[in-house]
């Protein structure tokens, strides 16, 4: 695939309260910004399960954003704790099997902040469109065998 | 094994004492009571690894009432403790006795404490802190090291073996079997099955390393577990199977355990 054809397919998933209300404000403001995003509402950031994350980049998301609530501005008061938690082990798990972790981005975004929120959307596809197409989950036939295989599957002691 | 065990059996402390008994030349683990404890043997060392605390749980689940006593090793010392602590066994109706682990199976198992704290039978043997598995996969280019994941994550047979052995895998019902979020239909399942695993062993995984043993693919998921357990503790400064704390992705209350920075 050459770069012009890229376009990014980002997914964000918007918290009802903060995140969701800022995309709305930066709509109604008639803010510019890329169309590469597809919007899910969800009730809370703290709702998104790392299933759905990894469900995401499976089916084939370049990037995906998450914008939830300020820190002690969470509609449930302790959601967006939840998120910052995983999302920072999830960055660090995506990085060990081998996926770029900043394909995931995780930013704060209040109802008030339409500006920020199309600010966002604009780096973030800029930053994925300099990243490229985000890399297969899936295994291609032909990958069995590897060179650098630097260790068997199973201890190497067995009694 | 026999006459500490014995004693408890016979004294009434506890209704029955999961051991090992030899079977064909294989240690085998057995359910003792008071009326087979005659049948207990001589503790002797062996690498033999089973699901004790699986089968621990399943008969606490159908008996409440009793109480039981299990022969650990360091991992299942620390499986215990997570157990307690997440409220699936009760503390006062476990009694545990301790067996270290030979030096040869620490060094196999990379073990960061390859006896339990609770030490009776058995020389502890020096722990590993640092595990060469993880740190050549560390060094590794990040597409080489995802090439290298996939070809082994390529192989699963998606028969949920991992999840099914694992002793702090006590969920009724798991994600993994949510039809719309891993299909059943696919072989391999995709590879973030078990990315959504090791999520869900974040602040759990107690590194006994059964998921790999048990894996009829040979994927190699304790480095990918054992990398679970470092992040955790990196970030959340928590282990696993220690007596204090909660796991960091526990819902948050008086103890927020943020990431630091």
């Amino acid at each position: 695939m050459d770069d012009k054809a890229f376009e990014p397919k980002i997914l964000g998933f918007l918290c009802n309260w903060c995140s969701y209300a800022g995309a709305d404000l930066a709509g109604v403001s008639r803010l510019q910004y890329p169309a590469n995003i597809r919007i899910i509402r969800v009730m809370c950031s703290g709702g998104i399960s790392p299933h759905h994350l990894l469900h995401a980049f499976q089916k084939g998301a370049d990037g995906v954003l998450i914008g939830g609530c300020h820190i002690g501005d969470c509609h449930y008061l302790k959601g967006n704790y939840m998120t910052m938690k995983r999302v920072k082990f999830l960055e660090g798990l995506l990085q060990f099997a081998g996926y770029d972790p900043r394909r995931l981005r995780l930013e704060w975004i209040s109802a008030a902040e339409g500006l920020r929120f199309a600010e966002v959307v604009r780096e973030f596809t800029d930053q994925i469109r300099s990243l490229g197409p985000a890399p297969t989950f899936e295994a291609v036939p032909g990958m069995d065998a590897h060179p650098s295989e630097a260790f068997s599957g199973r201890g190497e002691f067995m009694a | 094994m026999d006459t500490k065990i014995k004693s408890l059996l016979l004294e009434g402390r506890v209704d029955g004492f999961w051991g090992y008994r030899t079977m064909n030349g294989f240690p085998f683990p057995r359910l003792f009571t008071k009326e087979n404890a005659n049948e207990l043997e001589p503790w002797r060392p062996t690498v033999a690894r089973y699901p004790v605390l699986k089968l621990l749980l399943r008969e606490m689940r159908m008996h409440s009432d009793r109480t039981y006593g299990v022969l650990v090793r360091g991992c299942e010392e620390r499986g215990l403790r997570e157990l307690f602590k997440w409220k699936q066994l009760e503390p006062d109706k476990v009694v545990v006795v301790g067996q270290a682990c030979s030096r040869e199976l620490a060094d196999c198992c990379e073990c960061r404490q390859p006896f339990p704290d609770l030490l009776d039978y058995g020389e502890p043997a020096a722990p590993v802190t640092q595990s060469r598995k993880v740190d050549a996969l560390q060094a590794m280019a990040m597409s080489e090291r995802r090439a290298w994941w996939l070809t082994h994550m390529n192989r699963c047979i998606h028969c949920h073996g991992c999840r099914d052995v694992c002793p702090v895998c006590f969920c009724t019902e798991c994600s993994l079997e949510h039809r719309e979020l891993v299909s059943g239909a696919k072989l391999p399942p995709d590879s973030s099955f078990h990315l959504v695993r090791a999520v869900h062993m974040g602040g759990r995984c107690i590194d006994c390393g059964l998921c790999e043993e048990i894996c009829p693919a040979r994927i190699p998921l304790r480095s990918l577990y054992k990398e679970v357990n470092r992040l955790v503790e990196e970030i959340f400064d928590y282990r696993p199977g220690v007596d204090e704390g909660m796991s960091p992705f526990t819902f948050p209350g008086d103890e927020l355990l943020l990431p630091t920075g």
